[in-house]
């Protein structure tokens, strides 16, 4: 028997970095809110604490915070003729469970996207001429500009306490900065974190082939941060425990800490954990929806929950899920092109190489997530693309975020994968290593897309996700054009070993970490014939519900997603605000 | 406390030092005590070796005769580390085939089973734990039928190659996939024995993080970012691990 509960203003599905940003903006002006959470609060649990915090096996290798996937995962073909298997267990990259979301395990790398991204068609366009752009390649302006999200990314790094440096202030290039980054108004609220020893000697090679190196944007708190909601970050320690953890010093800048503590204060707010969303309730004659249904997984009773407005705020792909799984909106068709649901999926183009060297101390456990040193010439369209076959491309950095040993240990080519000449290896260079790498883009292709699974079901009976999805001839070329950038640097690095860096290639391999940022599936635009939520992230065919996150990028930068999911979800609270005002298309 | 070797504890207790295949019954082979170059090496690497915890809870005797025979083929004892039992590997590995990991925990297990491409990943219709101990069998019988011996009977450096043999694809059976079984299970499994915590019952002694300067826990270098950027930690020497904050 499913229970029907009592109306609700806002209903986010999804507990995560999006729903409490937006929830903050909301209940502050007095609007209820409720947010189902199918995960619980780790926020005093084995996994924040000493010692259990610092178990690698546990968190690191096993994903004691990610989706548990015996419960639900996603399966996978390379293309439509292929028959999807589900991914037993992924790796590829890591959706968070629980209050936080995946914004509890994130590194903390914080950026602002290049000032043309959100106009990347018309900036290839005028630069490249009106056919440059190839008809596989899906990529489209977002309808939004970045002069309008600028006060919201402003609020979002003053919230998390990002450290940085900046590199464009009101127009004005700084030095010690990005120089390729969207103009400012502000500096960062704190100060860059201490530079690694990885991090001076790529300055230097950087330095030496006329590069800007300058240290990545951090949410990671370089001293104890006071934001201005009267929310406190400690004092980044520097443990290697970052990613796939959760900061026991409090001092990473996670919603856990900045913001559902505070919202959780406020009358007006409910977060309810361990409710797992079934499906959202349409009515599809007044283009509206009316609720949402969700299992509550401490009780196993079922229940529905009206509501005035529903957000989707879960991760990318539960976004898509839901979309499809209501029939709100058409799905994606890539015979013929029509369709929008689970159109663009992107994920990032990550490759490198190691560079060792006998007389350099790294000490790779010394550093925090984003205490990383980059260039970003070779990133997006800072570069010209003239005759070189592809669009896109990454930042280049000084990877160390973590010392940790089962996964850094790493040994030159032509080592034995064991015995005692490995473990020489090992003990030989663990500490005077690192690895160089680039964060590439991943533009969209027609070939690649979300739709539910005809044959494969999650523990509730639900169809899984499918991607049809691969490394397609744009990103490849990217590839192998920076894996030369990287090697230049590599080599002038002065490193005793610079083993050739080997591009990404086909075939997608969900066993291997990339990052976890895949995007796509409900994208953002200003034409409903070719994305599923208007500039204001309202769904064209529901003028109630509302979809935020990376799911509405209609393609992948080199960057890091963070930025600008951030100050949309800001935006989209004063947007609810004003929409909650006076219903309509916005 | 006082922290003894854990030949000290047994010379203690009144115990033979005798290595966990032995408390076993004799499972597998050659007759190796823990003396000699083995014991003065962790001794020379400054290492106090906890005791091991003693038998097994997933491994049968053969099985656990083929995991002490590969990790001391791994991890064989040399100046760096003890033998790969004497770090506590084998019964690391037994843990986790009998824990949650072996189990299929946070493992998609539902149907149908096709055969696919490496990128998709694992799609056999087993737990690890079983997967495991049906690739025991079938490399151990691709061993006898090449040598006419157990891979737990071969000498160091027969062993060894067979272990190349596997990885690359050589070791072939008709229905379990060798290369697959120890490349993504077997391999990623030895590698996790010797660097993780010691909790688990591997990298005993710290001997791993020691031999190539992890610090461990608790990992407060806010200061030590300062103070030892380009230069040698000294808390490499003497990790830290989560029993030490217990």
């Amino acid at each position: 028997m499913v229970t029907r509960l009592k109306r609700r203003t806002v209903v986010f599905v999804g507990g995560g970095l999006t729903a409490a940003l937006a929830a903050r903006q909301l209940t502050s002006r007095g609007v209820d809110v409720l947010v189902l959470e199918r995960g619980a609060d780790h926020s005093q649990a084995a996994e924040a604490r000493l010692p259990t915090q610092r178990d690698e096996l546990r968190w690191g290798v096993h994903g004691g915070l990610f989706q548990d996937w015996s419960v639900e995962t996603y399966s996978l073909r390379h293309a439509v003729d292929e028959t999807a298997l589900p991914i037993r267990r992924l790796e590829a990259f890591l959706p968070g469970e629980g209050m936080g979301g995946a914004a509890n395990h994130w590194n903390g790398q914080t950026w602002r996207w290049a000032e043309y991204d959100p106009v990347l068609r018309t900036r290839l366009e005028d630069r490249y001429g009106s056919k440059a752009i190839p008809a596989e390649m899906t990529v489209q302006d977002w309808g939004v500009t970045y002069a309008e999200l600028e006060p919201y990314h402003d609020l979002f790094e003053k919230l998390f306490g990002i450290a940085g440096k900046a590199g464009n202030l009101r127009g004005k290039i700084q030095p010690g900065g990005n120089p390729f980054e969207a103009p400012r108004q502000n500096e960062y609220p704190q100060k860059p974190l201490p530079v690694t020893e990885a991090g001076v000697i790529f300055s230097e090679a950087a330095d030496k082939l006329g590069y800007r190196p300058f240290p990545m944007a951090a949410a990671n708190s370089p001293e104890a941060y006071t934001n201005p909601d009267g929310m406190q970050l400690g004092q980044c320690q520097f443990c290697g425990h970052c990613e796939r953890f959760i900061c026991e010093a409090n001092a990473k800048g996670s919603p856990q800490v900045l913001l559902y503590p505070m919202l959780l204060q406020r009358p007006n707010f409910e977060l309810r954990l361990r409710t797992h969303v079934l499906g959202v309730e349409y009515d599809r004659q007044a283009r509206r929806v009316t609720g949402v249904r969700y299992l509550d997984l401490v009780t196993g009773q079922e229940y529905e929950q009206p509501a005035d407005i529903v957000v989707l705020s879960s991760f990318t792909m539960s976004n898509t899920k839901f979309l499809l799984m209501a029939g709100i909106g058409a799905p994606y068709d890539p015979g013929t092109g029509h369709g929008v649901v689970g159109k663009n999926f992107c994920h990032q183009t990550m490759f490198g190489t190691n560079v060792y060297f006998k007389d350099r101390w790294t000490n790779p456990f010394l550093a925090s997530g984003a205490s990383q040193t980059v260039i970003d010439e070779f990133n997006g369209d800072n570069f010209d693309h003239s005759g070189l076959g592809f669009f896109g491309g990454g930042y280049i950095y000084a990877n160390v975020t973590n010392g940790r040993p089962i996964a850094t240990h790493p040994v030159p080519p032509g080592t034995p994968p064991w015995g005692s000449k490995w473990k020489q290896a090992a003990a030989d260079w663990y500490a005077h290593s690192f690895n160089i790498y680039v964060h590439g883009s991943w533009y969209p292709h027609r070939d690649n897309y979300l739709d539910l699974d005809p044959t494969y079901v999650d523990a509730y009976g639900q169809p899984l996700l499918r991607l049809t999805f691969d490394i397609q001839d744009n990103e490849r070329r990217m590839s192998e054009h920076l894996a030369g950038k990287v090697d230049e640097i590599a080599r002038a690095t002065g490193a005793d070993i610079a083993p050739p860096t080997v591009p990404r290639r086909p075939p997608y391999d969900s066993r291997v970490y990339q990052t976890t940022h895949v995007t796509g599936g409900t994208i953002m635009g200003s034409d409903p014939r070719t994305s599923v939520v208007s500039p204001h992230l309202q769904h064209w065919d529901a003028e109630n519900l509302f979809v935020v996150g990376a799911s509405t990028y209609p393609f992948n930068a080199g960057y890091n997603p963070t930025g600008p999911l951030g100050a949309m979800a800001l935006r989209l609270g004063d947007d609810l605000s004003d929409y909650i005002k006076q219903p309509r298309q916005l | 406390m006082v922290q003894l070797t854990r030949r000290g504890i047994l010379a203690a207790t009144g115990v033979a030092p005798l290595a966990p295949r032995f408390i076993l019954g004799g499972a597998a082979t050659a007759t190796v005590l823990l003396e000699g170059p083995q014991t003065s090496q962790a001794q020379a690497a400054g290492d106090v070796v906890p005791p091991l915890a003693a038998g097994y809870l997933s491994l049968g005797p053969d099985e656990a005769g083929f995991v002490e025979a590969l990790v001391d083929v791994m991890c064989p004892a040399d100046g760096l580390t003890p033998s790969g039992v004497d770090c506590g590997l084998a019964v690391f590995i037994d843990r986790q085939l009998a824990g949650g990991f072996g189990k299929g925990e946070r493992l998609y297990m539902r149907g149908p089973w096709h055969q696919a491409k490496p990128q998709l990943g694992y799609q056999l219709p087993m737990t690890p734990e079983q997967f495991f101990k049906v690739g025991i069998a079938a490399a151990d019988a691709a061993s006898r039928q090449r040598s006419g011996k157990g891979f737990s009977e071969l000498a160091e450096a027969e062993a060894d190659q067979f272990l190349h043999d596997l990885a690359g694809g050589k070791v072939t059976d008709e229905r379990v996939p060798l290369a697959s079984w120890f490349n993504e299970l077997v391999y990623p499994l030895f590698i996790q024995a010797c660097f993780a915590d010691p909790i688990y019952g591997g990298n005993a002694g710290k001997v791993f993080w020691k031999m190539i300067g992890y610090p461990g826990l608790p990992a407060t270098h806010a200061q030590d970012m300062v103070d030892f950027r380009g230069k040698p930690y000294p808390g490499a020497a003497e990790p830290m691990s989560i029993a030490d904050f217990s």
